[in-house]
């Protein structure tokens, strides 16, 4: 019986030990990285996200992109990742230091896009492809999300805003199609995806 | 932080107390021996063992050989 | 525990008291689950669909792809998963104890509370209020309601536990006590750490698989297995093959499935040691496994033929196969070489549902179709609604797991590996000369598919698993009209072969004259 006793402890601290290993230790490796700043442009890298990024990103996770974009450029030796052109180099640790939550993601039904801003910088582009992706990507399974723009009647000026809808994407004549704060937020957020900084690892210099 | 560290400390200090008394208990009454009697536990003294125990509405359960209990 | 013995010819009786005082407290769980299984199924029919026709109801926020697919998940894992789980688990422990149902009022209320939060959580994820993390979308105030609910069942477990008349405690017992305990303690941590006191970036990650794969393996893989250890013995009328290796095996789970999470980011921004180290608790997980499984054969063996005769039988041991394949595919799928392919594709969707749903929820199948019948005293209606729903709930799973596991595997390979799309090569050189070639071209790091031939390479697969959606939903409802059937005492009354006549004096005299014969023979 004294045996049981002893193997019997030693699975609990195994399984507190779990714990440990996989939920404390990790936390206080990664609690203490922070942004390194960029002495020739004078920027941070990573920035903190600016008040429309970040509504931006609460957009992202209302409307679950996160359910089929991953945001994570993943070094290894069996994946295609680097080579795809979704990224310049490994995502890191430090890349996340401003997600609450995470949003590494698990799925990729459409690609990745942990440098999205670096590939699609243009505002246009995006905001098309949120109002139907089958005009900027056709035969994409992406859900069209025209929830996210106003198609309202022409007063006056067409405003600065409006998609530049053709064919049969176009709406009626004498109405227009302007994205909502939401919608700017969104392409806000996304023009903002880019890990292309170097990071300056310790003992490095 | 500290609030952080403080829960941290008292979670687990509840889970190894608790852990560490129901292994106490398991081994003092006997939950790691008599395994037969374990694994005849979930029978009554009066169900027969070796009888299906459950059946389709429409079909009549086949005649199984009794056996003894250990 | 130190009550007198009961005299035999009592016991039928008893056993049926015990039944009867379940009765309101496990259909309420029941019948609430099966409610949230049909909206679980229709969501995940939705979001199939969502998948080869993105227009398909995309004009509404409230029902895009992105909100229906949590939705699907939490209501199906919180909804039916977690609570048809509670109403199996108190059966079973009134009955292992040998004692009624003490307070049935407390059960009730978390039921109620528990059906609360899972409707304001669910609303809250249409609505756009979901969390965003996965397995934990729920808003903080609808993660307490069914903190408060688990509490009461866990509270009420050990309460029932202290009064039990039978001493030894049944292996099932055992996962009763670790899923009613681990689950709890994971869910506050996680909701402390990821929600009130958020630790930083990746970290995060590793805290939501560390959660996600527990919940699984700390919950809903003990359940099913509790159910597993007493339905199969307790049916074929035959103790477990062996009740040391029942131990064993959960032993040896507590110590190894805690440290499996971490594969969900292999080669991802994580420190590599943590990710090595769930690669080595996932593949020692295959001792476990390899436990229950010899186990569940052993019992089984001779008696393969009674899974005619039985639902339950069916369902469980059905169950019991699935979580053989599906743990020895996770051991895999957590290699590098594999995982790294084929992760971020419909093959992890596979996986997923052949844990879930081919174990997990075919094993409450089959341990409803033992208790429902004991705790209202009717037996099933109909043999075909019965047959209906085994067809349709096992071809569906069987249906959507090759599916998903072939299609995945080629969108993996294509995405990492392949020269070529798997379809140009097939429509080339026809479908063995085509695969050959296909495989030929591989080579590491091969970025050379363009994605949206992928995307399109996969939608004759997702049109597939809508097909395996719909056989599940009709399973599902011939399995809902067989309870509504029994509840309101609709259809036949019979006596006989379900044997479970609550006080039927011929039955237990029979047995008992039977028993006398075994011990003369």
């Amino acid at each position: 019986m004294n045996t049981a006793i002893r193997i019997f402890i030693g699975v609990f601290l195994t399984f507190a030990t779990a714990w440990i290993g996989l939920v404390l230790v990790p936390h206080w490796q990664l609690k203490d990285l922070q942004s390194q700043k960029d002495e020739a442009l004078g920027t941070l890298n990573p920035a903190p996200y600016t008040g429309l990024e970040a509504d931006g990103r609460r957009v992202y996770i209302d409307l679950g992109c996160t359910y089929c974009h991953t945001q994570q450029v993943r070094g290894g030796f069996y994946n295609a990742d680097l080579e795809r052109g979704w990224g310049s180099r490994r995502s890191h640790p430090l890349d996340y230091i401003y997600d609450e939550p995470q949003l590494l993601g698990t799925m990729r039904t459409g690609p990745d896009l942990a440098n999205i801003g670096v590939r699609q910088p243009s505002e246009e582009w995006h905001h098309l492809h949120f109002y139907d992706p089958q005009i900027t990507s056709p035969g994409s399974i992406m859900p069209p999300h025209r929830f996210l723009y106003e198609k309202r009647r022409i007063q006056g000026q067409p405003s600065a805003d409006a998609l530049p809808l053709t064919g049969e994407f176009a709406p009626e004549e004498g109405y227009e199609v302007v994205p909502t704060y939401r919608a700017k937020a969104l392409v806000a957020y996304m023009k903002r995806l880019d890990q292309s900084y170097d990071i300056v690892e310790e003992g490095d210099q | 932080m500290t609030t952080y560290y403080v829960l941290v400390f008292t979670v687990l200090t509840f889970f190894f107390g608790s852990v560490i008394y129901a292994l106490h208990w398991s081994v003092r009454t006997g939950q790691f021996s008599r395994f037969q009697e374990g694994a005849e536990s979930i029978f009554d003294d009066e169900e027969p063992i070796g009888r299906l125990n459950d059946c389709f509405p429409d079909l009549e359960p086949p005649e199984l050989p009794l056996r003894k209990r250990a | 525990m130190n009550a007198p013995p009961i005299p035999p010819e009592k016991l039928p009786e008893i056993r049926s008291e015990i039944d009867r005082s379940c009765s309101m407290p496990c259909l309420a769980w029941f019948a609430s689950s099966m409610f949230w299984l049909i909206v679980g199924t229709i969501f995940a029919i939705i979001a199939s669909i969502k998948m080869h026709n993105p227009e398909f109801l995309g004009d509404t926020a409230w029902l895009t792809f992105g909100r229906v697919r949590p939705a699907h998940l939490n209501v199906v894992a919180f909804g039916w998963g977690v609570p048809v789980a509670f109403g199996v688990l108190l059966w079973l422990q009134c009955r292992l104890c040998r004692v009624k149902m003490v307070w049935p009022g407390v059960i009730l209320a978390a039921v109620v509370i528990w059906n609360i939060g899972i409707t304001v959580g669910t609303i809250a994820i249409l609505a756009g209020k979901s969390l965003g993390i996965e397995w934990l979308e729920f808003p903080t105030y609808a993660a307490f309601l069914l903190f408060l609910s688990f509490a009461l069942v866990a509270v009420w477990s050990m309460m029932t536990f202290a009064q039990r008349r039978q001493d030894h405690v049944y292996v099932s017992q055992w996962y009763i006590f670790a899923g009613l305990f681990w689950f709890p303690w994971l869910y506050v941590t996680v909701q402390v750490l990821l929600i009130l006191l958020p630790v930083k970036g990746v970290t995060q990650a590793a805290i939501t698989w560390w959660f996600g794969h527990n919940a699984l393996g700390l919950w809903f893989t003990p359940c099913a297995l509790a159910a597993g250890y007493y339905f199969i013995p307790k049916v074929i009328g035959r103790p477990i093959y062996s009740y040391y290796l029942s131990l064993l095996g959960f032993w040896t789970l507590a110590i190894f499935y805690n440290w499996a999470g971490i594969h969900h980011l292999i080669a991802g921004p994580m420190p590599a040691w943590l990710v090595t180290t769930s690669i080595v608790g996932s593949m020692m997980m295959i001792i476990p496994v390899a436990a229950v499984a010899i186990n569940h054969h052993m019992t089984m063996r001779g008696n393969f033929k009674l899974l005619k005769y039985s639902p339950t039988l069916r369902f469980v041991v059905f169950g019991a196969m699935a979580y053989t394949l599906t743990s020895l595919q996770g051991s895999l799928m957590s290699l590098r070489a594999y995982n790294e392919p084929t992760h971020f594709t419909h093959h992890t969707i596979g996986h997923a549902h052949l844990g879930l749903y081919a174990f997990f929820t075919m094993t409450m199948f089959g341990a409803m179709y033992y208790i429902v019948p004991r705790l209202t005293g009717r037996e099933w209606a109909s043999s075909r609604l019965i047959r209906i729903h085994w067809w349709g709930s096992a071809g569906g799973i069987i249906f959507m797991f090759l599916v998903l596991t072939i299609g995945g595997f080629i969108q993996g390979f294509e995405m990492n590996q392949a020269s070529e799309s798997f379809e140009s090569a097939i429509d080339k050189h026809g479908f063995f000369g085509g695969l050959k070639q296909w495989f030929a071209g591989f080579q590491d790091r091969n970025g050379a598919v363009p994605f949206m031939e992928i995307v399109k390479g996969t939608i004759p697969y997702l049109i597939a698993r809508s097909v395996s959606g719909v056989m599940i939903l009709v399973g599902h409802l011939a399995f809902l009209a067989l309870m509504v059937m029994n509840i309101h005492a609709w259809g036949r009354k019979r006596f006989g072969p379900t044997l479970f006549q609550r006080g039927d004096k011929t039955y237990t005299r029979l047995m008992t004259d039977e028993l006398e014969e075994a011990k003369e023979a």
